[in-house]
């Protein structure tokens, strides 16, 4: 038999992504590995699910909230797949001895990339279709579902590639997988920390920054003032800075530096192009940063803007109106800022919760909050406190909460000027609860359909191929 | 027949250095189409650095080389006409080999169709048409190979590179492996550098020899005309482990004999003759003296190795024993 000689045709077939990335979707979700990981994710969603409708009984959970955790542990648990199906791309092609006869073909190295980075961000969509049955049955037909189920989509659909590339990137410096899945993991963990930092410091200068510049604290934080406070998308744009200029900074690096250099061996490859694209990277960097910061920026120059009142004293709340059952509980914060350049009196910080039907109860406050009111000392030049508030929905009805700043006066003869808090309109609906066992056919429902999923690739695959042993 | 003196791989003076280190210092040689040029050297002396340059895995801190008329500065271009086999290559488990050399074909340019066929007779082609529909993680070790060979083959190179082939296979693997080899280079009239620890079959097989030390080469040339060269003063020979005293006294009597020294702990004896003696007293006739003074000595001889005449003996004699 007699070659046909000549070189190999240039260009006749498929783009090279295409076929990397055909090949890699068949290597992820044929081998089992997507599958794996998204029946243990829908057991935890599962789980999860279960839990909190069980604490809806007891501790008067509203399903905006319910929908809110399941929303926010679909996409903490979707970027993690993300991440870690990300850490193998390359480093594991090393490790396997695969990624040599890869880079032995004329192939352009950036469409590999894409190819596999496409691939491995495959798994997100159907993660997030896994959770919205979970979603829509603890809603229980609370109009957050739809906002949560189209934020979730768009802030997933930026989040899990961006954590997908990060994985890669990560990879790309590493010569074995345990080290890259290991790195990734410590990433992802100091990533996830500061959401769970106490509340103080979450909400000083520094944890406020922290938590913005943080794509994974911040994208948590709008959400659940979207969905849970229901706060518009105007008020908070700037806490999704940090989560889009991630995912940029993550495709620059992975598309234009690490693509190119893709190497048989990671130390020289990270030396050769990060030495290369050093002055670029950092400033890439800081760009990004102050991006993030940007939010906290916005804020400062808003609380200067209001320094042109009377009174070097203002009060925010995080709250505009919410609807709640019987039972359930509503939990804002106040932020007071003396915008002045001298220190305050001491201060009062005092709620008031008004009936707005006028045939209906007076409100008596005592039985709606624990915490009437809040004192405090000095507050220095440009300095911020924040308080914390809890309303427990006691009676149907339509209602107004709103605090008060009091500045004390200078002496017996003198007065001074309270300064309000923009109102929480309270709608209070009737009392219903959620039964935790009509939540047990989706809880071990999910987990079921995944698996059926996998049983059947794996006959329609055997039936495609011999299951001969070894010769 | 002009078509198998077609020059498919020209390297001038390569060189590659890590920092200070040099790893090639100069390497030159030249590969013509249907031959097989065994590239031979110890462990480090820059084989696979050379490999890997003209495989284009890594640059050449100088020089240049040609692949079938392209020349260096066009890797993508010489990627569409090598054939590669690395010697530690790794497969994807849950694919079919068909499936592996089809996704090979595509990236190689081929249509879907088109790389499937030319998959179907590659699998075919290396002996592995039973087992193309199996899962790769089902396949042995010699299996493997041959699916290594068949997806170097698939975009019908003119120059094949296989890194330690038979590594690890069993004598009937390797003498399986080697037939490959041999039509690669004698029926797709390939050009073929075999890497190779197993000296025996390079010289089976092999047209052309390169044999690197620290870097340089040190010999090349036809194999039969390096065998030619090789110094053919040694012999080896092996007696009971407990009777290797009383044979080096035996041999040491024997006028032909310049020095005996053990070698190893299996009772093997290295013979040095004196310099010229084959001349003198004919090669054979000295071998038979030495055999009558064991005789004589009442020593059984075990086994028996006439130095030279293989690649062996020229390959320890230039590397000093490195590999051995």
């Amino acid at each position: 038999m007699n070659r046909e000689q000549g070189a190999a045709p240039a260009g006749s077939g498929s783009p090279t992504w295409w076929i990397v990335f055909t090949k890699e979707l068949h290597e992820l979700w044929i081998g089992g590995r997507a599958l794996t990981l998204l029946l243990i994710y829908s057991l935890l969603l599962g789980i999860q699910t279960y839990v909190l409708a069980s604490n809806s009984e007891l501790s008067l959970i509203p399903p905006n909230e319910m929908v809110y955790e399941t929303l926010k542990g679909a996409i903490a648990v979707g970027i993690f797949i993300s991440l870690i199906i990300g850490a193998d791309m390359i480093s594991g092609e090393r490790e396997r001895a695969t990624l040599e006869g890869l880079l032995l073909t004329p192939t352009n190295r950036r469409q590999i990339i894409l190819g596999k980075f496409l691939a491995a961000a495959s798994p997100w969509p159907a993660a997030l279709a896994i959770a919205i049955p979970y979603m829509t049955v603890l809603g229980q037909g609370d109009a957050v579902l739809r906002p949560a189920i189209l934020w979730g989509a768009l802030i997933g659909t930026v989040l899990a590639p961006a954590f997908t590339a990060l994985g890669m990137l990560i990879s790309y410096w590493c010569n074995t997988n345990k080290t890259s899945l290991f790195i990734s993991l410590g990433v992802y963990i100091l990533m996830l920390l500061p959401a769970q930092l106490p509340g103080r410091a979450q909400t000083g200068a520094a944890g406020s920054l922290l938590q913005q510049v943080n794509p994974m604290a911040s994208h948590a934080h709008y959400l659940s003032k979207v969905l849970v406070n229901n706060r518009t998308f105007d008020e908070f744009w700037g806490w999704l800075v940090a989560p889009a200029a991630f995912a940029v900074l993550v495709f620059v690096l992975l598309f234009l530096y690490a693509g190119p250099g893709m190497s048989l061996e990671a130390s020289k490859a990270f030396a050769l192009r990060l030495g290369r694209a050093r002055a670029q990277v950092a400033a890439l960097l800081v760009g990004l940063l102050a991006l993030g910061a940007m939010p906290l920026l916005a804020q400062q120059t808003g609380g200067a803007q209001a320094s042109g009142q009377t009174l070097p004293l203002t009060i925010d709340i995080d709250l505009g109106y919410k609807t709640v059952k019987t039972t359930d509980h509503v939990l804002f914060n106040t932020v007071v800022t003396n915008t002045g350049t001298e220190a305050s009196p001491p201060l009062s910080v005092a709620m008031n919760i008004i009936n707005l039907n006028a045939k209906g109860d007076v409100v008596d406050p005592e039985d709606w909050s624990p915490q009437r009111t809040q004192y405090m000392e000095q507050l220095g030049p440009g300095q911020t406190a924040t308080q914390s508030w809890r309303v427990n929905a006691i009676l149907d009805g339509d209602y107004m909460v709103y605090i008060v700043l009091l500045p004390a006066p200078s002496g017996p003869e003198a007065t001074s000027h309270p300064v309000s808090s923009s109102g929480v309109h309270l709608t209070v609906t009737p009392f219903t609860k959620l039964n935790p066992r009509g939540v047990l056919p989706y809880a071990i429902g999910g987990p079921l359909l995944v698996l059926v999923g996998i049983v059947l690739i794996y006959r329609m695959r055997r039936r495609r191929i011999d299951m001969g042993g070894s010769e | 027949m002009e078509q198998k003196t077609r020059q498919v791989l020209i390297a001038e003076d390569l060189r590659k250095s890590y920092g200070p280190r040099p790893a090639l210092r100069g390497l030159s040689f030249s590969l013509h189409a249907g031959r097989i040029l065994g590239f031979l050297g110890p462990n480090g002396a820059g084989k696979t650095t050379a490999i890997r340059i003209l495989t284009t895995i890594l640059e050449p801190s100088s020089g240049r080389f040609l692949v079938d008329g392209v020349g260096s500065d066009r890797p993508e271009e010489i990627r569409r006409r090598i054939g590669v086999l690395p010697e530690s290559l790794g497969f994807p488990k849950n694919m079919t080999g068909t499936e592996l050399v089809t996704y090979f074909g595509r990236l190689y340019g081929l249509s879907a169709a088109a790389a499937k066929a030319k998959a179907a007779t590659m699998v075919e082609a290396v002996g592995l048409q039973a087992r193309g529909r199996s899962l790769i993680g089902s396949y042995s070790r010699g299996m493997r190979q041959r699916l290594g060979i068949a997806r170097a083959l698939v975009n019908d190179p003119a120059v094949v590179f296989l890194d330690e082939p038979t590594l690890g296979l069993d004598p009937q693997g390797q003498q399986e492996l080697l037939k490959l080899v041999t039509w690669i280079a004698r029926e797709r009239n390939a050009g073929v550098v075999l890497c190779s620890h197993q000296l025996p079959e390079v010289e089976s097989i092999c047209d052309d020899v390169v044999i690197l030390n620290t870097g340089q080469v040190v010999v090349q040339g036809p194999v039969a005309e390096i065998i030619g060269s090789a110094d053919q003063a040694t012999v080896r020979i092996q007696v009971p482990a407990t009777a290797v005293a009383e044979a080096e006294v035996a041999l040491a009597g024997t006028s032909a004999v310049a020095r005996v020294a053990a070698s190893g702990s299996a009772g093997w004896l290295r013979v040095e003759l004196v310099s010229g003696s084959q001349a003198a007293m004919n090669g054979q006739h000295v071998h038979n003296k030495l055999l009558d003074a064991l005789i004589r000595a009442k020593i059984p001889v075990l086994g028996f190795q006439a130095g030279g005449g293989r690649l062996q003996d020229l390959f320890l004699q230039i590397t000093q024993g490195a590999i051995e």
